[in-house]
């Protein structure tokens, strides 16, 4: 139910904007960047765009960004505009929080492993139509990106075996680079420069059970979306399971002894197999939990 | 003077806006709040700043205390202002939760710098350049798995440059891990065309064998063994995927092996002696490197201890210019004294590369140093210093973090009154 400000408190934000702009004072903003995953219709580079999530009006975190790559290419040769919407809106007194989907995984590691500790320009929010923003008042540089905590939704960071066996298109240059032993070799996963990468996994996987081991959500398994460390193929499970290694929640290492990557974490694990790989252009399956937790704790 | 202006202007209309929105507008709820609000907060988080001694565990204390002392009772609330306001409680009650625990992360993975690790906590670099080794279904003619036939497959390596060889292995195995009877078609090495892009197509004939010799390890153990030499099979100036394709049969089916490697023929730099010198309480390596390609280079080293037990993960990354260069890795003093390694630590398995940005394939690598390359001094634990890492940006972090659970905890306090 809507309240009416009281004439106090109006009164207050009216007096501190004044001041705020008498004395020059520098706000700080936090944002929330979407990094989307392979086969993006959006339009690079344009921040407003939507289009791979869902509605640009359902709630999804503070001051929300779409931060689109064409989902085609190779990781390293699109990686640049997620930099440059680090840049942007992650410098200077500004702050993000950061969800990905699939191989936005990719994405936000590679970013995070080999260009997390060098020199970056502090800029203004304000991006042109190429994504890209000026300095902020006073310019200056700082030591990586000021990035709160990471979402991953169905993470591809570690690959999927529908790469390997050629059941996505093999010209597809962003294929090559979910290939599970491609992934997996493409920059040091544990390398996330402290920041606590949240996983979000999905079982809802009947189309290619055969091919993904253990659960999956007809995308990617649980050994990729839940940050398993070590080589693809191993197969991880729910609880329900009786035959196959537990994904456990949390930074715990898995029934099994395999150890997931340093600040990866599973906050959730689907073990009502009820959420597949796919936006389907809503906010749906696994993304649902991300979105969730974006528009509770992305604040 | 125009700026002067526009700064008034627009001081004036923040003004008006705010006069509008007190006038008109709803207070957020808690669930339009999370998108629609704007979230401006002073940029200096005031006692906060800088303190690495802020606990958010101790600050739930106080508000425990806080609530037990009996806070200002509120006025009366309908059921539905009741249950907005529970709901409200609820929300920050977790949103303090969440910055507590990225405070309590980020403090205790700072403790020592991101370069400088112990070698546990990145478990898939302790042996790096060991072979890869993946289990995928086998896919019939029709594209479909084979029900209980598995390729095992390995390679030793996804990246590689100039004269790098790459060893591959293929083995067919039943659902247990035993062998199953295979049989080699063909195989081949293949350029891939990157998107649309049009390129000159290469192609080798390749030889898995089972004979014991050359890249085979044991003859006539179902295992079938090559060695990828790009540079001498037609790959000298390719940049890009090596694609090899093995057709073959398995315990009757017929299939393919598919290994993708990662070629640029460029070597940027090669490596040269180490030296070692304690400084400001740290253990540091400089690692000689002639650099023939300027640019950001990447590097990583694993020491164990005299024992041979993994101790730590050390690794570089810089921008470099050409010339006789030294890439500096260190040992952070506090992990020496956290850890206590036994001296003389033996650094190995070095590897690098050049970091090419926004380009594929992004890296041109430096000949592996696998191995030890150099074995310290011995050195006292009180040669080193117990202090925590501090910089920049681990203040800013830490006090990011506590004003967000200091936020919280002051919302949670409103709403309890």
């Amino acid at each position: 139910m809507a309240r009416r400000l009281g004439p106090v408190r109006g009164f207050l934000a009216l007096f501190a904007a004044v001041l705020a702009c008498a004395a020059g004072v520098v706000y700080a903003t936090n944002y929330s960047l979407w990094i989307n995953g392979r086969s993006n219709t959006a339009t690079p580079g344009n921040h407003a765009d939507f289009t791979y999530w869902g509605p640009a009006t359902t709630a999804a975190g503070v001051n929300k960004k779409s931060i689109n790559w064409d989902g085609y290419n190779r990781i390293s040769d699109q990686n640049y505009r997620v930099r440059d919407a680090l840049d942007c809106y992650c410098t200077g007194t500004n702050w993000c929080y950061v969800a990905a989907h699939s191989a936005g995984n990719l994405q936000i590691g590679y970013a995070l492993s080999l260009f997390g500790g060098s020199s970056r320009p502090k800029q203004n929010a304000v991006p042109n139509a190429n994504g890209q923003c000026g300095a902020a008042a006073g310019g200056g540089t700082q030591t990586g990106w000021n990035i709160k905590w990471v979402d991953v939704a169905a993470g591809a960071g570690g690959g999927s075996e529908l790469s390997n066996a050629g059941s996505w298109t093999t010209s597809e240059p962003l294929v090559g680079d979910l290939k599970t032993s491609t992934a997996r070799a493409m920059y040091d996963h544990n390398q996330t420069r402290s920041k606590t990468f949240y996983m979000f996994a999905g079982s809802k996987g009947t189309l290619y059970s055969s091919i993904l081991p253990g659960q999956d959500d007809e995308a990617v398994a649980y050994h990729s979306a839940g940050g398993v460390s070590g080589s693809g193929g191993a197969g991880f499970c729910n609880p329900s399971d009786w035959f196959c290694n537990d994904l456990t929640l949390g930074s715990a290492v898995n029934e099994g002894g395999t150890a997931k990557w340093a600040n990866h974490y599973v906050m959730f694990r689907d073990d009502a197999q009820a959420l597949n790989h796919y936006a389907n252009g809503n906010w749906q399956g696994v993304i649902s939990k991300v979105r969730e937790d974006m528009a509770a704790f992305a604040n | 003077m125009q700026r002067s202006v526009v700064v008034v202007l627009a001081c004036a209309l923040a003004a008006l806006v705010v006069i509008v929105v007190s006038a008109t507008s709803a207070d957020d709820s808690a669930n339009d709040s999370a998108d629609a609000s704007a979230n401006a907060s002073a940029a200096n988080p005031g006692n906060l700043a800088g303190t690495t001694a802020y606990s958010p565990k101790l600050a739930t204390a106080r508000m425990g205390a806080q609530q037990a002392t009996g806070a200002p009772s509120a006025a009366p609330l309908s059921p539905e202002g009741q249950r907005q306001r529970a709901a409200q409680l609820a929300l920050w009650q977790g949103r303090y939760e969440r910055a507590e625990q990225a405070y309590d992360n980020y403090r205790d993975t700072t403790r020592y710098p991101h370069e400088s690790r112990p070698l546990a906590e990145h478990p898939d670099q302790v042996y790096p350049f060991a072979a890869i080794s993946e289990d995928n279904k086998l896919r019939g003619a029709n594209g479909e798995p084979v029900k209980g036939v598995k390729l095992r497959t390995t390679q030793e390596r996804v990246f590689a440059s100039g004269p790098d060889t790459i060893k591959l292995t293929v083995q067919a195995v039943d659902d247990n891990g035993a062998p199953l009877s295979l049989r080699i078609t063909s195989a081949s090495a293949q350029s891939v065309a990157e998107g649309k892009v049009l390129s000159a197509a290469i192609h080798s004939n390749l030889s898995f064998t089972d004979d014991g010799q050359g890249a085979d390890a044991n003859a006539n153990d179902a295992t079938f063994s090559t060695r990828l030499v790009p540079k001498d099979q037609g790959f000298a100036n390719y940049a890009g995927t090596v694609r090899v394709l093995v057709q073959l049969s398995a315990n009757g089916q017929t299939g393919v092996a598919q290994f993708d490697v990662i070629y640029n023929p460029d070597v940027p730099a090669t490596w040269g002696s180490v030296r070692e010198a304690v400084e400001a309480g740290s253990l540091n390596f400089y690692f000689k490197v002639k650099v023939l390609q300027a640019g950001r280079y990447v590097a990583s080293a694993r020491v164990d201890d005299a024992n041979g037990k993994p101790f730590a993960l050390l690794q570089f990354n810089d921008e470099v210019g050409v010339g006789e260069r030294e890439f500096k890795m260190h040992v952070f003093g506090a992990l020496v004294h956290d850890k206590r390694p036994a001296f003389p630590l033996r650094v190995r398995d070095v590897d690098g590369f050049l970091l090419i940005e926004n380009r594929f394939p992004d890296r041109a690598l430096m000949a592996r140093q696998a191995g030890v390359v150099h074995t310290s001094g011995r050195y006292s634990v009180d040669n080193f210093s117990p202090k925590e890492w501090t910089s920049e940006e681990r203040q800013r972090y830490l006090a990011e973090y506590a004003k967000d659970a200091e936020q919280a905890k002051d919302q949670i306090t409103r709403l309890q009154r």
